[in-house]
């Protein structure tokens, strides 16, 4: 098992010193996302009009989606990641990982973020899978954004 | 769909290498274990099924209305 602590302090000082890191981050998800196994390749793009927003776009389909690191949107998120996931996405240790959480755009406009089901990936290899952390249960699945 | 029975501490494999056995029986709960290689996702169903829902609803969210949004914001 990993955790992975991610509070408002790390997230800051991490885009401040290589933010160039992220831009066009190729991700390989092996089986998918939940519900869309079949779409494995993604980019994550940076956008400075979407922040603190990014949009994670379907390379071998035309699905895209828009995530947001959780320190942005809570003062702080700790997920338990389970061995196999671990071990899938080679993390040797909790630096290692990036987390995003989906976002859903209601149709009232309202904004909601998964915290519950967070997108997990190797900052380096881009590797990644949509995990449900260990500690799950406490997590929400449709976190409203404040506005 | 298939059917089989199973008693406690029988097991059913899947593909030649998913096997799914049934441990114990009480009166309404029955407890499974579940070998699968790492690749393969296994997942509470209810899990699986409130998270697909999530993510079918965030599918292709709206990139413009959301900048529009934020635009408004600031």
């Amino acid at each position: 098992m990993l955790t992975i602590e991610h509070n408002q302090i790390e997230i800051e000082s991490k885009t401040a010193e290589a933010p160039k890191l992220k831009r066009g981050l190729k991700l390989h998800f092996e089986s998918g996302l939940l519900g869309f196994e079949a779409n494995r390749e993604f980019e994550l793009i940076l956008d400075d009009e979407l922040h603190p927003y990014q949009w994670l776009k379907g390379v071998d389909a035309d699905q895209s989606f828009l995530v947001i690191p959780p320190a942005m949107a809570v003062g702080n998120y700790g997920v338990e990641i389970a061995d196999d996931d671990v071990v899938l996405l080679d993390l040797k240790n909790p630096s290692d990982a990036g987390i995003l959480c989906i976002a859903t755009y209601h149709a009232n406009e309202k904004v909601t973020i998964n915290l519950k089901g967070p997108i997990v990936y190797h900052k380096e290899t881009g590797r990644a899978r949509q995990v449900v952390p260990l500690n799950a249960a406490a997590l929400s699945l449709s976190h409203p954004m404040g506005n | 769909m298939l059917v089989l029975s199973r008693k406690p501490k029988e097991s059913i494999v899947i593909n030649g290498n998913v096997t799914v056995s049934v441990l114990r029986i009480d009166s309404d709960n029955v407890r499974i274990g579940i070998e699968a290689p790492r690749e393969v996702n296994v997942l509470r169903h209810e899990i699986y099924e409130e998270i697909r829902k999530n993510n079918q609803a965030a599918a292709g969210s709206a990139v413009d209305k959301m900048k529009a949004k934020l635009l408004v914001k600031n």
